[in-house]
């Protein structure tokens, strides 16, 4: 049975994301050793520097969805998600967010069990300053789908069906589960589908994570340093999400 | 003590007590165990569990994280590898649990 990371990555006229990519790379690389495979658009493509062997996926991304970041609207190209299962070459797929990093072998470990969809339902922010979770957001179970690990098969292959139908009713879905942000997000998308379907497991330990109001200023092979509120701390030994988008572009 | 040292003590505390949150939630990330294709967690739970129906059966059931089922038919091996990563992980996080309290002195 093949495992694999799956990573989708389209550079923004606001964000370069495959800066964030090749750190993403060379740390999967260091500490999980699995083939990856990199789905994105031939301009994105063109900007990659080398990394040895990685398989690419040339595909067109749909454009037009925006969101908030830092006070300001930025582009979004988050709707190839719901073509993973399609798109990854894998028996086991961990889907991965170009600005997820892994600092550990725990994905490692999770891959290694018998699982069709499993996902975080928790997450933990770094700095202690709880900014991550909104409040009455929607009234739907949230999960994240910044990792996310799957198996091909019928459940699998019935969450992603799903999640193309949601996000061709997404009006319809979000005025269901009362949910407030405007624009697709893929955890709403994943949450309704797995709600929808009764499927799932999650990952017992909730996902760490640092906010966009805190600056990530360093980082090496072991961990992140960041800074907020004029405090710089260190995370090491810990995979994390970061949603500063900025800090790999210098 | 005045109020400027007062702050000060407040924001070691803060640092402090997220520095260990941190570190535990490191610590039980680690402590997530791959066996027979189930998830466990190598806390003193499943250790003691193990370790109870090791005594009185050659082979049984548990359930893991997600209760699944899972047949454990080497429950030596099973409870060897538990201990092993609990010690690991809890080594790990006593050497920062013994620099933090090097911090708040």
């Amino acid at each position: 049975m093949t495992t694999g990371v799956l990573i989708y990555c389209f550079d923004t006229p606001e964000v370069w994301y495959h800066k964030l990519a090749e750190r993403c790379i060379e740390q999967i690389k260091k500490y999980l050793r699995l083939e990856i495979t990199v789905v994105t658009d031939i301009t994105t493509f063109k900007r990659f520097k080398p990394m040895g062997m990685i398989n690419y996926k040339l595909i067109e991304p749909s454009l037009g969805n925006r969101r908030s970041y830092r006070g300001k609207g930025v582009s979004w190209l988050n709707m190839e998600r719901s073509m993973a299962y399609d798109h990854s070459p894998y028996d086991k797929t961990i889907l991965m967010d170009c600005d997820y990093f892994v600092f550990s072998q725990n994905l490692l470990e999770l891959s290694r069990t018998d699982f069709d969809f499993m996902l975080h339902d928790k997450v933990s922010d770094i700095s202690g300053m709880d900014m991550i979770e909104g409040v009455d957001e929607s009234v739907l179970p949230l999960v994240w789908a910044t990792v996310t690990l799957f198996k091909k098969g019928d459940k699998a292959r019935a969450v992603f069906d799903m999640i193309k139908h949601i996000q061709r009713h997404y009006a319809h879905y979000r005025n269901l589960y009362r949910i407030r942000y405007t624009n697709y997000r893929n955890d709403f998308a994943f949450a309704i589908a797995l709600h929808q379907l009764h499927v799932g497991d999650f990952i017992p330990t909730p996902m760490s994570m640092l906010s966009d109001k805190v600056d990530v200023i360093d980082s090496d092979e072991l961990g992140i340093a960041f800074k907020f509120n004029n405090d710089v701390n260190f995370i090491s030994g810990q995979d994390v999400h970061v949603m500063d988008k900025e800090w790999c572009n210098g | 003590m005045d109020i400027g040292n007062l702050k000060k003590h407040s924001d070691l505390n803060f640092k402090v007590a997220q520095a260990k949150k941190n570190a535990l939630e490191r610590m039980r990330s680690r402590q997530l165990m791959a066996y027979n294709e189930r998830l466990f967690v190598a806390d003193a739970n499943t250790i003691n569990l193990v370790s109870t129906l090791k005594q009185q059966k050659q082979d049984f059931y548990v359930l893991d994280v997600n209760d699944n089922p899972c047949h454990i038919t080497e429950p030596q091996d099973f409870l060897d590898k538990l201990i092993e990563r609990n010690q690991e992980t809890l080594n790990a996080y006593q050497q920062l649990h013994q620099d933090l309290a090097t911090k708040r002195s």
